[in-house]
């Protein structure tokens, strides 16, 4: 089957946006190209200017001292920095499989509340209860309610593990916000897909499953991934139920010196792995742009 | 201590000559042995260090926990469980009788205001003179705030409940398989990994009610919290509950009043205390309100 040619998004007009490649690195650095030399002196003059600015304001603060012991100790860094990123697999694991579930969870989801037809009414039903349900309720209640209150049910065989539970709440919360992605997705793609789909001979399923999907969630794989990043940070909630991952292990050593380096200590672990991904994600974007650019001028 | 041993002799030396309170304790350090000072002097000396001008402002955790809060909670207050200017329970006694010794009537010239674990510590101008909420002196925190002297010293217990396998246990060897738990900020913890250096991790809660939820749930066995709130525990929130015993005495902890780093009223406290325990008004206190929440078999 040829590769479905774009219908329900005009190309964009060559010229009027910076070129394909520009989106290859950031998009922050993309205007400065069209700028020249001029520009760039420009930009790096005002740079060094404002950061300047700022960094002999937050300095020569009266507080900076007091703010520089509390929240940027050297020995407490160097105490607290490994043990964080030790115990902040335990955060990894948590998140990774959940984002695993949710990813299959949502995108039941969002085909169940795609399903068209009267007959399907109780099951579109269900699918947007539960996607308002669970975005209306903060995360940290969920987990709090499933991990204190499933295990005091006291069935046989349900676990009673923080873990356990952190990841089901975590799978509840964030499959309903992945399952609005996917729907987003879903609902993009023309109509005209569909029935083209249709006419080859495809059963509704097959056209679902070879036609839509497969477009639908390359559209929304930056959302999908807002959301793990999301998710990620979620992953600390879990220290409500008592687990020692990151965080809490960050804030006993806080406790324990009086002093909230350790923060900033987890803060610099959580920058250091979420940038990474939204380069990644441009760079997806980009590709993607200019593999479509391609079949286009075919 | 050191510190504030410091800052008491530059206070002899201020209030005997009668210098201007604006002088900055501190910025001179020239000392001189002055005749001793009572607390009460010191607090007037010092009064333009208050946090509010003419009354003393005492912080605390909310809720106000028992033992060392007691006397319920009174309408309108914004604390629960226990109202501290009822000047009750533990802690309230002692501030109720340390404002007294520093001249403040109570309950009349002390405020109460609520203030958070973290909030007790973090930089900048606190909004209290001094909190007291079962917080343990550490060498590590003595940075970030300065303590007073011991107004509690703390034995560390464990608490649990009928049925479980540690509710007999006698020795500190019959805990270390048990999963347990202790509220995050205390030294608990360190009981936990340092003393019975349990095989299975134990959880860490951001507060008791917390803890006590897990124990009834049976995800863990036992909970260890200073000896007075383990009795609070077992009476109070836990069905069933039982102080299975304590842990050998550390004689290094002690519970103390945190202030602002720098604070001149570290000493004033510290004369007040001082006068306390050489007239036995500390002991007093102690077994009226911990009388029964001291007793329990030491774990071998």
């Amino acid at each position: 089957m040829s590769a479905p040619r774009e219908i329900s998004f005009p190309k964009r007009t060559p010229g009027l946006d910076p070129p394909a490649q520009g989106n290859r690195g950031s998009r922050i650095l993309a205007p400065l190209r069209a700028e020249g030399a001029r520009g760039v002196a420009i930009a790096i003059v005002s740079t060094v200017v404002v950061f300047a600015v700022v960094t002999i304001a937050v300095v020569s603060s009266s507080g900076w001292p007091l703010i520089r012991q509390s929240f940027f100790d050297g020995a407490v860094f160097a105490e607290a920095f490994p043990k964080i990123v030790d115990k902040f697999w335990r955060n990894v694991f948590i998140f990774t499989v959940a984002e695993v579930l949710v990813l299959i969870v949502a995108l039941l989801i969002a085909v169940i509340r795609s399903l068209p037809g009267p007959v399907f009414f109780p099951l579109r039903l269900l699918a947007a209860a539960y996607t308002d349900l669970f975005r209306a309720v903060p995360t940290i209640l969920v987990i709090a309610l499933l991990g204190f209150g499933a295990p005091a049910l006291a069935i046989r065989g349900v676990p009673s593990s923080d873990v356990f539970w952190a990841i089901v709440a975590l799978t509840f919360v964030y499959s309903a916000y992945v399952a609005e992605v996917y729907r987003a997705g879903i609902a993009s793609i023309h109509p005209s897909q569909v029935a083209s789909a249709r006419a080859l001979g495809l059963s509704r399923q097959q056209g679902l499953r070879s036609v839509v999907l497969p477009q639908a969630i390359r559209r929304v794989i930056p959302p999908l991934l807002n959301d793990f990043i999301g998710l990620q940070k979620d992953s600390a909630l879990v220290v409500f139920l008592g687990y020692q991952e990151a965080l809490r292990t960050a804030q006993i050593i806080q406790s324990e010196n009086f002093d909230f380096t350790p923060y900033v200590a987890l803060a610099l672990v959580y920058v250091v792995i979420t940038i990474p991904q939204a380069r990644f994600v441009d760079w997806l974007i980009a590709r993607d742009q200019r593999k479509r650019q391609a079949e286009a001028t075919l | 201590m050191r510190k504030s041993l410091l800052v008491l002799a530059l206070l002899a030396v201020t209030s005997t000559a009668c210098a201007d309170t604006t002088t900055p304790i501190g910025s001179d350090p020239t000392t001189t042995t002055g005749a001793p000072v009572s607390a009460e002097d010191c607090a007037t000396t010092n009064a333009g260090a208050l946090e509010s001008g003419g009354v003393l402002t005492v912080g605390t955790g909310n809720p106000a926990f028992p033992p060392w809060w007691e006397g319920g909670q009174v309408e309108g207050s914004e604390f629960e469980f226990n109202e501290p200017s009822l000047g009750e329970g533990y802690e309230g006694a002692v501030v109720a009788e340390v404002a007294d010794r520093l001249g403040f009537a109570f309950p009349d010239a002390v405020t109460f205001v609520p203030v958070g674990f973290n909030k007790a510590f973090a930089p900048g101008d606190k909004p209290f003179d001094f909190v007291l909420q079962q917080i343990s002196y550490k060498p590590q925190r003595d940075e970030a705030v300065d303590f007073s002297e011991s107004y509690y010293d703390v034995n560390q217990a464990i608490v649990s409940a009928e049925g479980t396998s540690i509710a007999g246990a006698t020795t500190v060897a019959e805990l270390r398989d048990a999963k347990l738990g202790a509220p995050i900020g205390t030294t608990s913890l360190d009981v936990i990994e340092d003393v019975i250096q349990p095989t299975q991790e134990p959880e860490v809660y951001d507060d008791l009610a917390l803890a006590v939820q897990d124990l009834k749930n049976g995800s863990i066995e036992g909970v260890v919290v200073d000896l007075p709130t383990a009795f609070f525990m077992a009476a109070v929130q836990i069905p069933k509950g039982v102080v299975v015993g304590q842990f050998e005495a550390s004689s290094d902890e002690y519970f103390a009043m945190a202030f602002e780093t720098g604070s001149p009223l570290v000493a004033c406290v510290d004369l007040a205390l001082q006068e306390m325990k050489g007239d036995g008004t500390l002991d007093a206190i102690a077994r009226e309100w911990l009388a029964d929440k001291t007793n329990a078999p030491v774990l071998g």
